[in-house]
């Protein structure tokens, strides 16, 4: 999914081939598996598979099934159930329950990432747009982020405190985060996270937390020359085994055409 | 004896607390037994990691009739995250002295294999850790088990709700699994030692970051029933700079100068927690493991080099499991 979002169409055979294989993997339900081969029930890869296919409209029944498996997943802390029992007897973690958003797998809670994806998703999937739910999960989603920021800024995978104490930040967490928030400058946990990861990103060497930065931050309008001829630097020395990791690192090196899409 | 209406009410609180905490293990849900007769424990006096560390565990492991040849070692440390300063990880000197001495004793690959549980960044932890370096240093390889190719196995026990499992492909391949584990107090599972640091085989790609699922059918449940699944066939715990309090991420480094070799992971384990000043006895994990995948009981293990003593003030840990503290 990472590399159908990096390849370019210029590229005909690889992205039309990437694309037969996304569509041919859609689960039963809608949903999208982590894996050629995974279980049925579906997973966090959903909201990217819908996020790459996000401009092509011939495929409008694929995404419409999508979205609607995407609409119904949510954190197990949104039920009235788990929502009491964190107010009331498990309360070492610091979050508001009420604030929901999406998990990793079916039946778990909310985390940042799955949830910064789904925003992402219903954001530039054209058939969100009028599906009055989805407005609903993107107020509570992006709720969500903003409540369980670190205490001065950024996002690890979840909560921001937990036993009493903040949790440390990471780059790639908070930088897909920003994504999702692009359309909130104004908060104040957003300005403190892009304070965060600007200066954070000028020790980073590791492709993956690198090329996510540079990403977040150009989206925030921040220069991110020397982020990039550092990933640059990197990809040209390094060997990448991981296809998610080569095919993010390509995405921020053209992360103008990534942003147009982020912006359609 | 007579008891007031207070001690009554006292007295059954504490006993449905206890059959809550043990409730779901009273009745036994594994369907093998790898207890060995009796099992062997090595600790080994380390101060700190810039002294010699290679011959000093290629002798301690040259104590056990292990046979690594022509084997396909995995290494599995506790690679979780990297805050300056606190005491996380499996030192990278340790594994790769260990990598050294499983070379020697004629292994055919040594690997070393993680599935980071925190950092998504694979390559960020490693350099922050100092692994990295290490593993350049000594040619080691490295498998990232968040994303390694995958197979379903059945689970070899149902403590949890879960069936099977999605589990890396080098794991299952291995013939040798050593787990290395930082020794650890935790906040949901009260320690992470040998058993519990196999929850790092379960791969995030799949489960998610953390792997949140096993939180939710509990984690206690979780180690037993990946344990029962993917055998664990040595034990090298890294008790050299400890962890209290806060674990498995933000407690307080505690120095024990230990290191403790095991051929039996419940064995490791419960000298671990009794290093620790704990009653393993009151672990819900390692209790009931050693129903099945091994020895608590001192009577049934064979303790050498070093003297096994409590320490005069048990490990601090969060308070709901202040119960497990042995003083």
């Amino acid at each position: 999914m990472y590399s159908m979002l990096a390849l370019q169409r210029e590229h005909e055979g690889a992205y039309a081939g990437a694309l037969r294989c996304l569509l041919d993997c859609q689960n039963p339900n809608g949903s999208w598996p982590c894996f050629i081969g995974d279980d049925g029930e579906g997973a966090w890869t959903t909201a990217l598979a819908l996020l790459a296919l996000a401009n092509h409209f011939a495929e409008g029944a694929s995404q419409r099934k999508g979205l609607q498996w995407l609409l119904q997943s949510a954190g197990k802390e949104s039920s009235w159930l788990w929502r009491w029992k964190f107010r009331t007897s498990d309360r070492q973690v610091r979050f508001d329950a009420s604030k929901f958003g999406w998990p990793w797998q079916p039946n778990t809670n909310s985390w940042v990432v799955p949830t910064a994806f789904a925003i992402l998703a219903l954001r530039h999937l054209p058939c969100a747009w009028s599906v009055e739910h989805s407005g609903f999960r993107l107020e509570r989603g992006t709720e969500m982020l903003l409540d369980r920021v670190c205490p001065g800024g950024g996002w690890n995978a979840g909560n921001g405190v937990v036993y009493g104490v903040p949790l440390a930040p990471h780059p790639d967490d908070t930088a897909i985060a920003l994504l999702a928030l692009k359309h909130c400058p104004e908060e104040s946990a957003v300005r403190e996270s892009l304070a965060w990861l600007e200066s954070e990103a000028l020790t980073l060497w590791a492709p993956w937390s690198l090329a996510w930065s540079a990403l977040a931050l150009a989206a925030h309008s921040r220069c991110v020359a020397r982020l990039l001829n550092c990933l640059a630097d990197r990809v040209g020395h390094i060997d990448m085994s991981d296809n998610a990791t080569l095919a993010v690192s390509a995405l921020a090196l053209d992360s103008e055409r990534f942003l147009a899409l982020l912006s359609s | 004896m007579t008891m007031t209406r207070r001690e009554f009410l006292a007295t059954v609180a504490a006993v449905s607390a206890g059959v809550t905490v043990s409730a779901p293990f009273f009745r036994p849900r594994y369907r093998i037994d790898r207890r060995p007769g009796r099992s062997r424990v090595v600790l080994l006096r380390l101060e700190n990691y810039s002294r010699p560390i290679d011959e000093l565990l290629f002798l301690g492991l040259r104590l056990f009739p292990i046979n690594v040849q022509g084997k396909t070692v995995l290494l599995k440390p506790n690679l979780v995250d990297y805050i300056p300063g606190n005491a996380i990880n499996t030192h990278p000197r340790l594994v790769m002295a260990a990598a050294e001495a499983f070379r020697r004793l004629g292994a055919r690959n040594v690997v070393v294999g993680e599935g980071a549980g925190h950092q998504r960044d694979t390559e960020l932890v490693l350099f922050e850790s100092g692994y990295e370096r290490e593993l350049q240093l000594h040619n080691i390889p490295f498998v990232d088990l968040n994303r390694d190719e995958l197979l379903r196995l059945r689970l070899g026990a149902s403590y949890t709700d879960l069936e099977y499992l999605w589990l890396p492909k080098a794991v299952l391949a291995s013939e040798f699994i050593v787990s290395m584990p930082k020794v650890k107090t935790h906040h949901w599972s009260g320690v992470t030692l040998s058993l519990k640091n196999m929850l790092g085989v379960v791969p995030g790609n799949k489960y998610g970051w953390p792997k949140n699922i096993l939180h939710w059918q509990g984690i206690q449940q979780s180690v037993l029933d990946v344990c029962a699944t993917v055998p664990i066939h040595f034990v090298i715990a890294d008790a050299v700079i400890a962890m209290e309090g806060n674990g498995p991420l933000n407690g307080s480094p505690r120095p024990l100068g230990m290191v403790v070799l095991a051929d039996d992971p419940v064995a490791a384990d419960a000298s671990c927690a009794r290093l620790m000043g704990f009653e393993p006895g009151r672990i819900p994990h390692i209790r009931e493991a050693s129903r099945f995948l091994g020895n608590s009981s001192p009577v049934l293990i064979d303790q050498a080099g070093e003297v096994l003593r409590r320490p005069e003030m048990p490990f601090q840990v969060v308070p709901h499991f202040q119960h497990i503290r042995a003083i």
